[in-house]
């Protein structure tokens, strides 16, 4: 996997657990046009707190271009802002 | 008392380990730990002098609050990123967080300093330090230096002996073979003009200054030097305060981003600067009855004056028009890079004599109540007065955030 924390579009779901859980996500691929991409299954989550800065790191499964893959996706607790971390 | 167990626990170049930190959490490839960097201040704004160095950097002979541009001098590829007090507040406060678990007895000495009792616990010392060092570096991704010491002096002492990411021991039988042995310099509360007197005497290190008669001290030194006597002997007992140090002034400086030439534009800056001792005194609940005002200008030649006032104050107002008297009565006509101003002597103000010699208005202090309100609610410049309008100086001057809360640096254990 290449590290990327490329930020993207989320639409998550809240359901009263302590993190939110992905659903979707829109980035921008190089050629300029969006790509949509669906969380098929979370693999694993944590918390890591590097510098006191909270963050929700999800390794996550979904098909990208047609292709299975396994990514992960940062959440950050302070901003509320998602990344593509790595793919 | 002489089974206290206290800790010193200082965070291994603080800044640029959190910056590190933070920049691995946001996919930076580079640990700035492991090739020569700095965090340092804006040059364009002229506040250009090195804040933290990672140990390559160090190599380069590259020292802390040295220039920018000497840094860059002495090391040609030197990477700088500039400093996010925010962002360290949170690594600090994640910090102290974790060490809460293990004891209340916390002190905040400094943004990076902290101090724990951990007298009379379960845990044998050394297992919990080692835990808490582990659980640091792989929880919050930085390192620290432990000192363990049957006082804070001690404790102090010992986190400083080697780093990084070390745990030292000096209880009173070990400061023969671990601290005597140290220059005088290296002792807390020795800076470099007394290292200066002690050298001029032929005491070169800590075991000497210990083995000197007490009485000759004080007598040469004064209390001053029983103080560093006392230290050099491993003597100290002061609590673990929670609330951290006492507050013993309040004051802010500012290094312009230009030089300033006329009074007009002086008293600006000093305005902006009083505007913000002010909020804090008032914020502390304290009000200060000297005023010291200090310049430096842009030889970098300094000189401070100070009044003490008829009656202690927290107003915006009198602070100001007080510097304003003092800084003319200073002031040579020289440009300026520097000003400062500081309010000491405080008290409470909940009561305070007032004096016949100062007016005073009530209505000048809800004014200075609503003016705080007003700012803490919807921010620094949502109010000021209207003199700094295209002025290009700042309404309200001063400081690293919140620096009551964090001290940079103290005298007082």
């Amino acid at each position: 996997m290449k590290v990327l924390m490329k930020p993207i579009e989320m639409i998550a779901w809240f359901n009263g657990e302590k993190f939110p859980v992905p659903l979707r996500f829109r980035l921008q691929a190089e050629d300029g046009s969006n790509l949509v991409i669906k969380i098929d299954r979370i693999l694993f989550q944590e918390e890591e707190k590097l510098a006191g800065n909270r963050m929700v790191v999800y390794r996550c499964e979904g098909v990208v271009q047609g292709l299975n893959k396994i990514f992960e996706l940062k959440y950050e607790i302070l901003t509320c802002k998602w990344f593509l971390f790595k793919i | 008392m002489s089974d206290r167990i206290i800790f010193h626990i200082d965070v291994n170049s603080a800044y640029l380990s959190w910056e590190a930190a933070y920049r691995l959490q946001h996919g930076s490839q580079t640990d700035l730990r492991e090739i020569p960097s700095i965090v340092g201040g804006d040059q364009e704004k002229r506040h250009g002098i090195v804040l933290a160095k990672s140990i390559p950097a160090k190599k380069f002979g590259i020292i802390t609050g040295e220039t920018i541009h000497a840094a860059r001098e002495k090391c040609p590829g030197l990477v700088m990123v500039p400093p996010n007090y925010y962002r360290y507040i949170l690594a600090s406060d994640a910090m102290v967080d974790l060490l809460q678990e293990y004891s209340p007895l916390i002190q905040r000495y400094s943004i990076d300093e902290v101090f724990l009792d951990y007298s009379n616990m379960d845990i044998p010392f050394m297992d919990a330090a080692r835990e808490m060092s582990g659980r640091i570096e792989n929880d919050l991704g930085f390192t620290v230096n432990i000192g363990i010491g049957p006082n804070k002096l001690l404790a102090k002492m010992a986190s400083d002996f080697s780093k990084p990411n070390k745990i030292h021991t000096l209880f009173h039988h070990q400061m023969e073979e671990k601290m005597w042995g140290l220059p005088v310099q290296d002792l807390f509360m020795v800076g470099s003009r007394t290292a200066r007197k002690l050298n001029g005497r032929g005491i070169f290190t800590i075991g000497h200054l210990a083995s000197l008669d007490r009485d000759y001290i004080h007598s040469w030194l004064k209390k001053p030097g029983l103080l560093i006597w006392e230290y050099a002997n491993g003597i100290e007992n002061s609590e673990v305060r929670r609330g951290g140090t006492p507050i013993k002034s309040v004051g802010n400086s500012t290094t312009l981003p230009f030089d300033v030439e006329t009074r007009e534009e002086a008293h600006k800056v000093l305005l902006a600067i009083s505007e913000m001792i002010g909020m804090r005194a008032r914020d502390l609940e304290m009000c200060g009855w000297v005023i010291s005002v200090s310049i430096k200008n842009h030889l970098f030649y300094s000189c401070s004056h100070q009044k003490k006032l008829t009656g202690p104050t927290d107003a915006t107002s009198t602070i100001y028009s007080y510097a304003a008297l003092l800084f003319d009565e200073l002031w040579d006509g020289e440009p300026l890079r520097h000003l400062s101003i500081s309010l000491s002597q405080l008290q409470s103000s909940e009561f305070f004599q007032l004096s016949i010699l100062e007016p005073f208005d009530v209505r000048n202090r809800s004014l200075d109540r609503t003016i705080d309100s007003l700012r803490s609610k919807f921010g620094q410049n949502s109010i000021y007065r209207s003199c700094f309008l295209h002025s290009g100086i700042d309404p309200v001057i001063g400081g690293v955030v919140m620096e009551e809360s964090y001290p940079m640096m103290s005298s007082y254990l």
